[in-house]
């Protein structure tokens, strides 16, 4: 399970964003390099078609896979009450053969996504990661070089946590916390509920680059 | 990691696998002076495409299961042994496929017994039986030599000790031998250098032998 919010920022910004978010979170950033595909089951594989991730991690020496799945976001009077998304996630690190699996169990290629930018993984109140990515798409099959920006100029802003059933309330409540300290240069919210790029983003980007993050927002 | 090879226990023609069998062999381990010491314990679980159309299982891997080794438990592999895949991933990963609901489990055998020391060497000397049963339905045999991880290296001492093995065992009159048929791990995409992958896969293929073996001494069984 993990609790999510999103928003966008303009590329230009993305530097103020960073000096922020080194200042705010106390460690240095990871770069990030993902190329992620997404698969999903053919026609007549199960009950209802589902869907599976594999993110190859780019930045390391060696590739490195994962396998996500990402189920149902909460549901009800409760989840509306909450500011982020709340759903069901599992990830497991696998080896190199985890594409040829899942084309042999009967999954085929529905997108194919490369996220370039960077991450910051710390704690407040809970273990919250911030990534930073332009997301790119291939012009050919599963060449990362040669990918474009789907949308130039923009880049996606992901905070993210894991939780449980017995915690996810306090999840929330840290990660909206934290994101306070985001609205002058973004707006995060539910993925799926867009709400475009912040109108004191620039002001507020201008008065991080001047004195490296000192003012006070 | 030490190089292993693992065997099954082939019936005689007419005959098939019994506990007393699986008493003689663990006796001639102790009488070679193999020391016991302890239990192992590896499950495999054999998975099944759900369809929506009847009858069109089939356009889907029949040969696909999943293994949780002795050695490492938070560990998963994955085979699919008519494509020569093997995945190895986190124990959660079992959590995913249940959560994807396009494969489910449906038969799930368990590899356990007790474990020797013979010098360098370790034995392990195991029933094969469906998990929450005591029906017998193998007898396996994990041969494992610790100095060496090297397939092709190891190769002629393997040999020369699964040759003592055979004739300490040939002394009980058992009605069978054990089968050493070492996958090609090549075709698999896994190195000289021996690793849990390895494992996973002469585990799928062994189970396969077994099957085959029980559907020929039974074929009206199903």
């Amino acid at each position: 399970m993990e609790c999510v919010v999103q928003g966008i920022i303009e590329t230009k910004h993305v530097e103020a964003l960073e000096i922020l978010l080194q200042g705010l979170c106390g460690v240095h950033r990871d770069s990030l390099r993902i190329h992620e595909l997404c698969l999903k089951s053919v026609p007549n594989l199960g009950l209802v078609s589902s869907e599976v991730r594999l993110l190859c991690d780019l930045e390391q020496p060696e590739p490195t896979w994962t396998v996500r799945h990402i189920g149902g976001a909460m549901r009800g009077a409760g989840a509306e009450q909450i500011s982020v998304l709340v759903r069901t996630m599992a990830e497991s690190k696998v080896s190199q053969n985890a594409l040829r699996l899942f084309y042999a169990l009967g999954y085929k290629l529905d997108h194919e996504l490369l996220r370039v930018g960077f991450a910051f993984h710390f704690n407040s109140g809970a273990p919250i990661t911030v990534t930073v990515s332009s997301v790119n798409k291939m012009l050919k099959l599963h060449a990362t070089d040669e990918a474009v920006p789907v949308t130039p100029g923009i880049q996606l802003v992901e905070v993210t946590a894991p939780a449980s059933s017995e915690n996810y309330t306090e999840v929330a409540k840290s990660m909206s916390s934290f994101c306070e300290y985001l609205a002058p240069l973004l707006h995060l919210s539910k993925p799926g509920v867009s709400t475009g790029v912040v109108p004191t983003a620039a002001a507020a980007a201008a008065s991080l680059m001047s004195d490296g993050g000192g003012t006070t927002l | 990691m030490p190089i292993k090879w693992i065997l099954h226990w082939q019936p005689n023609a007419g005959t098939t696998v019994n506990t007393q069998i699986l008493s003689e062999v663990s006796q001639c381990a102790e009488s070679i002076n193999g020391v016991k010491e302890g239990r192992w314990k590896t499950i495999l679980s054999f998975y099944r495409a759900m369809v929506r159309e009847q009858g069109s299982a089939n356009e889907f891997p029949r040969d696909f299961v999943g293994i949780s080794l002795a050695e490492q438990p938070s560990k998963y592999f994955l085979v699919i042994r008519g494509q020569r895949v093997v995945v190895e991933a986190e124990s959660n990963i079992q959590m995913i496929m249940e959560k994807l609901q396009s494969y489910k489990t449906r038969f799930v055998l368990t590899f356990e017994g007790n474990q020797y020391q013979l010098g360098d060497f370790q034995l392990r000397v195991g029933k094969v039986v469906p998990t929450h049963s005591e029906s017998l339905r193998g007898i396996v045999m994990e041969m494992e030599y610790q100095p060496i991880s090297s397939c092709e290296k190891s190769h002629q001492i393997m040999g020369e000790f699964f040759d003592l093995w055979q004739e300490a065992l040939s002394k009980r009159s058992l009605q069978g031998h054990f089968v050493h048929l070492e996958p090609n791990f090549t075709e698999y995409g896994l190195p000289d250098q021996y690793t849990l992958q390895h494992t996973a896969v002469q585990y799928a293929s062994i189970t396969a032998q077994m099957i085959s073996t029980a559907q020929t001494v039974q074929p009206n069984r199903n």
